[in-house]
């Protein structure tokens, strides 16, 4: 680098073998370089026309430099080929596509642990129904049951009462006959009384019994 | 005004022999043109072995960054040539970041490798040389028909064939001469600029103010500049898929 910067005190026909950088400094100032150019032109070998030729167009044109360029870009061309294609490409794609397995591996594997817990709950949730229907079932079981029981008890118990009222009833009935069977003495005898009492003398039981049925 | 062809011009830096080739003198002295391609590649593949020193499911800034170019040049093989394209993914990936990184060096204000017609020219000869030997590894002597498109009347095929051996033979020159073309045009233009500002900056106080607007379109001019570097490597890579692609997939149109 630091040979490029070579001032231009130095005349390339002077040293010819230190000089080859002097083709930098050529075109800084054109004009002053002019007459060096000119006088180089005669001494140097091809090597050194570089600078001299600035003037007649674009440097790139120089020819004399084709060679070594095309030379080691092929050189580094390859070297950056080679790694790239021995190294950096499958690195990449294969982090790039080891990324991409893992996803939809993650992906699938968060699918199938909905799909369970979506079944899952389906599952209990049919659990859930069955329960209920059972418990349904057995609530209805035991009404009906309760009501039976119920049904019956009355009914003999029912019985029973009809049965008890029928006793007393026909007791009832008794006792009543019975009284009334008495009425009729205690009137007769009341009457016997009533009548010995009011006449002094004792009343026929015959009269007395006529008396009553007229009553 | 500084002369703004001088960017252009190759200096050497290290010094080395110069060995001749069948009759060709190859000057294998270490120029600033090859200088900045070491740089260049040196810089990408100091990036890519940083960026992919961990790789990981979940990746590091570096790595997202190396994977966006991958990603960038990956579907665009995949999608101009189609399931073959991975096969030649590396050279495509090789040429981009190599154009890539010759622009961008460019940009810095060091040498611009990209402006030499040598270096676009060898691209481009690479470039097809691989077309032609994919072409001929693929298909034979089929290669061939690459000149002969199928369902045209025989009358004028005569003269499409022509036409066709022309625009191929025409590729290597469009392909180095779009790059070279761009990259020399638009480091001229911000050279000129720049002289501006500083001849008009040097007459005084009303120099200095109508210096202001070439300052401006200096600093408009960069940034062009820095999408016109990222521009021309993405246009090489993709001329490049649908060139591999037109031998690759002969038989499908």
């Amino acid at each position: 680098m630091s040979a490029a910067n070579d001032t231009l005190a130095m005349s390339p026909a002077a040293e010819p073998s230190d000089t080859a950088p002097v083709t930098t400094v050529a075109t800084l100032d054109p004009v002053a370089t002019a007459p060096a150019d000119a006088h180089a032109d005669t001494h140097e070998s091809t090597e050194h026309a570089g600078g001299e030729a600035h003037a007649k167009g674009l440097p790139q044109f120089q020819t004399e430099h084709w060679a070594g360029q095309i030379v080691w870009l092929v050189i580094i061309f390859t070297i950056l080929y080679i790694a790239i294609a021995k190294m950096f490409a499958p690195k990449l794609r294969g982090v790039i596509s080891t990324r991409g397995s893992t996803i939809s591996e993650d992906l699938a594997n968060a699918r199938a642990i909905r799909d369970e817990a979506e079944a899952q709950a389906k599952m209990s949730a049919e659990e859930t129904a069955a329960a209920h229907a059972a418990a349904r079932k057995l609530a209805s079981d035991a009404k009906a049951k309760a009501a039976a029981e119920s049904a019956k008890v009355q009914a003999e118990e029912d019985a029973k009462l009809n049965a008890l009222i029928e006793d007393a009833e026909t007791s009832i009935r008794a006792s009543r006959d019975k009284a009334m069977a008495y009425v009729e003495d205690i009137a007769t005898e009341t009457a016997s009384v009533l009548v010995e009492k009011l006449t002094g003398k004792a009343a026929t039981k015959t009269a007395l019994k006529a008396a009553l049925s007229k009553a | 005004m500084a002369d703004p062809l001088h960017q252009f011009q190759i200096q050497k830096i290290v010094e080395l022999p110069t060995v001749e080739v069948a009759g060709i003198p190859i000057d294998l002295s270490i120029t600033n043109s090859v200088m900045a391609m070491i740089i260049g590649t040196g810089a990408v593949i100091l990036f890519f072995l940083f960026a992919t020193a961990r790789t990981a499911i979940i990746p590091g800034r570096m790595q997202v960054m190396a994977e966006g170019l991958f990603g960038l040049i990956d579907d665009l093989a995949e999608s101009i040539i189609g399931d073959e394209g991975r096969h030649f993914f590396p050279f495509i990936f090789t040429l981009f970041l190599f154009i890539l990184s010759l622009n961008l060096v460019g940009m810095t204000t060091y040498f611009t490798a990209t402006s030499q017609l040598a270096v676009t020219a060898a691209l481009a000869v690479l470039t097809i040389g691989a077309v032609i030997v994919v072409g001929f590894a693929r298909n034979g002597l089929g290669f061939f028909k690459l000149f002969v498109p199928s369902g045209v009347p025989w009358w004028i095929l005569p003269l499409i064939v022509v036409i066709e051996i022309v625009s191929f033979l025409m590729r290597p020159i469009t392909l180095s001469l779009r790059l070279f073309g761009n990259m020399v045009g638009g480091h001229i233009v911000m050279k000129v600029f720049a002289g501006f500002v500083v001849a008009l900056a040097g007459l005084g106080i009303g120099g200095v103010v109508g210096a202001v607007l070439p300052l401006l379109s200096v600093v408009a001019l960069t940034a062009l500049e820095f999408l016109v570097a990222y521009l021309q490597a993405f246009v090489f890579a993709v001329l490049t898929c649908v060139y591999l692609n037109d031998v690759v997939n002969l038989g499908h149109h």
